[in-house]
């Protein structure tokens, strides 16, 4: 039987960044993983991921993902693909399911960083072509290049549904409506607002009823439910369709856990049944540690520190590392992963409902329920200032761990937590330092809240990131916020670089009056 | 329904052209690309019908996990198309309950 220092089971962000930092302590790392392709989710995600610098933050996932698995090659990792882990035995033996074969192997440590899997909801008809998971949505569009469909309902405004909603409009799809039962849009007001100022409804409080068609959806028709659940007569709302795509949550892939004996618990914080681990992600087995989302539900960024975690913890558990040298990295890594662990959309904050922002600003209704910020309530938070020539208005509403826009700019006009603050906090833009209207902020801005606005001149330079890319001197409308059209405008710039990674950077002329209101750009029909 | 030129993505690596059947018909696809994808770009949706109540199913998870979209390729039932791969010349059929068509109950 083939025997190695370290299996890890998975090969997504968890298990790749354990592998990686286990083998870079000397251990012979295997990693299993039963896809085709390592990197679990990440080679799906196109948008930049939020946080700061440790965490990689307005990097894509896409890239991420890549320079995991270049980290991974370089430590000497061993990962085998098209390998189903099927069981776990006593002393950490494992069966392998590899092609038409059944493998045995050992080690001396196992890291169990299986991930998770798409929830459901089942409504009438739900099972006809045509009904699928935002997950399916975004294999087929990022790795396959094939529309999922061509008028999607999305359910579900949770950040896998406002991030694959999005993703869906840049696959040049039409969003028909975000619906989601809870009261409030349950993701980022950020990725909603940029669904709303394209135009896509959301409708709170509300569910799905049926899907239609016969052979295929053809139609969907949701309803608004009333505080009983109960579909509230004559609210329902039909809408034309081929697609329905749910995303009403993950589920931690456990059942490895459950069967190598780990102690699990059923935990709504962590999102369903998962290990009971310690600091380290090690389970009530010893040396069998579990990382990322298989013990609770969180963001790739975690998963990853979670599983550099774990990895150097199974080395010092073997005598690869020296307890002082794990203490020196478990300082570094267990402060970047509290700073992703603050917030208003914390794990720890979960079921808690906040009326303000930690600075004291009242939370925007319009945006919790509607997905973007009435312009009567926009005023009211710290980045949105106006001032003489160009300069950022950063229209960032929540305390969300996220501050590259502090990061990008060249002459430090951007704040985020000033005097030793968190990564949460609004930013702040400061005027004395002279904005140059670089618009490296705007680029930066993983939720794209950011604008360069010029009040006097009316001119407002926004991220874009849709196809075609308008041309200058083009004459369109531009939209507000909830998606309206706001007033005609013109073209003046169209920015692309490198340090922009994708992310155009559009300038558009209105009348002045309306610079503080148009926040998105269509070419008029 | 397939996408040329992505905002962020660009394009698409993809594997040689090739041909294949579905339900005996000659479609495209490109090697290397999961049946399923192939089919849905060729606008076909239905992958089978279920044994008991002969009602459709097409793709749902696209990762392999839920098997709503099995089919019948080169001749063997229950083959999970959205994680096989797309070689010329296969033969791709509809699924009737657990088999072909004239095998349904």
């Amino acid at each position: 039987m083939q025997r190695c220092d370290l299996i890890v089971i998975g090969a997504g962000p968890a298990g790749l960044s354990a592998a990686v930092e286990a083998a870079r302590q000397g251990m012979r790392v295997t990693v299993y993983d039963e896809n085709a392709r390592p990197g679990g989710q990440l080679f799906k995600q196109i948008h930049k991921f939020f946080g700061s610098r440790e965490h990689k933050a307005k990097i894509r996932g896409i890239r991420i993902g890549e320079e995991l698995l270049q980290e991974a090659s370089a430590a000497g990792v061993q990962v085998e693909l098209d390998a189903v882990v099927t069981g776990i035995f006593a002393d950490k033996e494992v069966t392998v399911r590899q092609g038409e074969r059944m493998l045995r192997r050992k080690a001396d440590t196992l890291i169990i960083a299986t991930g998770a899997s798409e929830n459901m909801t089942s409504f009438e008809n739900w099972t006809l072509p045509g009904v699928i998971g935002a997950g399916a949505a975004q294999t087929m569009m990022n790795l396959h290049g094939v529309r999922p469909g061509e008028k999607i309902l999305m359910l579900g405004s949770g950040n896998v549904g406002l991030v694959v909603g999005f993703q869906l409009l840049q696959a040049g799809c039409q969003v028909v409506a975000v619906a989601d039962a809870l009261p409030g849009i349950g993701g980022y007001g950020v990725h909603a607002a940029k669904l709303a100022r394209c135009g896509v409804p959301f409708y709170t409080a509300h569910t799905i009823v049926r899907a239609e068609g016969v052979e295929r959806v053809t139609g969907a028709v949701i309803g608004a439910i009333d505080q009983n659940w109960h579909i509230v007569p004559d609210s329902e709302k039909h809408f034309d369709v081929d697609t329905i795509c749910l995303a009403v949550g993950l589920s931690p892939m456990s059942r490895l856990c459950g069967l190598a004996g780990c102690v699990m618990e059923d935990n709504p914080q962590k999102a369903g049944l998962v290990p009971v681990v310690d600091a380290l992600g090690e389970t009530s087995v010893p040396g069998i540690f579990a990382a990322g989302d298989v013990s609770g539900i969180e963001e790739a960024s975690s998963a990853m520190i979670e599983g550099r975690i774990a990895g150097l913890a199974a080395a010092h558990r073997m005598g690869f590392m020296a307890s002082s040298a794990l203490d020196a990295r478990l300082a570094e890594l267990t402060g970047a992963l509290a700073s992703l662990r603050a917030g208003m959309f914390a794990p720890g904050s979960k079921g808690k409902v906040f009326t303000h922002t930690a600075e004291g600003c009242a939370l925007s209704a319009s945006l919790l329920r509607r997905g973007f910020v009435a312009d009567e309530e926009i005023d009211r938070y710290p980045g949105v200032t106006r001032a003489r020539g160009v300069h950022p208005v950063l229209e960032c509403t929540q305390n969300i761990p996220c501050n590259p826009c502090a990061d990008a700019c060249p002459r430090q006009c951007i704040t985020v937590g000033a005097d030793g603050g968190t990564i949460t906090a609004l930013p702040v833009f400061d005027a004395a330092r002279g904005c140059t209207g670089c618009g490296l902020c705007v680029a930066a801005c993983s939720g794209q809240a950011i604008f360069l606005v010029d009040e006097e001149a009316g001119e407002i330079t926004l991220p874009y990131e849709f196809l075609p890319l308008p041309q200058k001197g083009e004459q369109g409308m531009a939209l507000g916020r909830d998606g309206q059209p706001v007033c005609p405008a013109e073209v003046v710039a169209v920015r692309t670089s490198a340090a922009f990674d994708k992310t155009n950077l559009l300038t558009i002329r209105v009348p002045a009056e309306y610079a503080g209101r148009a926040r998105f750009y269509r070419k008029e029909r | 329904m397939r996408i040329n030129e992505h905002p962020v993505l660009g394009g698409y690596p993809k594997g040689e052209a090739v041909a294949f059947t579905f339900d005996g018909a000659r479609l495209s696809g490109y090697a290397g690309e999961p049946v399923a994808m192939a089919l849905k770009a060729a606008g076909v949706f239905i992958h089978r019908y279920t044994r008991k109540n002969h009602s459709p199913r097409g793709i749902f998870c696209a990762i392999g996990r839920c098997t709503d979209c099995v089919m019948i390729v080169n001749g063997r039932p229950n083959v999970r198309t959205c994680i096989t791969p797309l070689a010329a010349d296969m033969d791709v059929r509809t699924q009737y309950g657990m088999g072909a068509k004239h095998a349904a109950l």
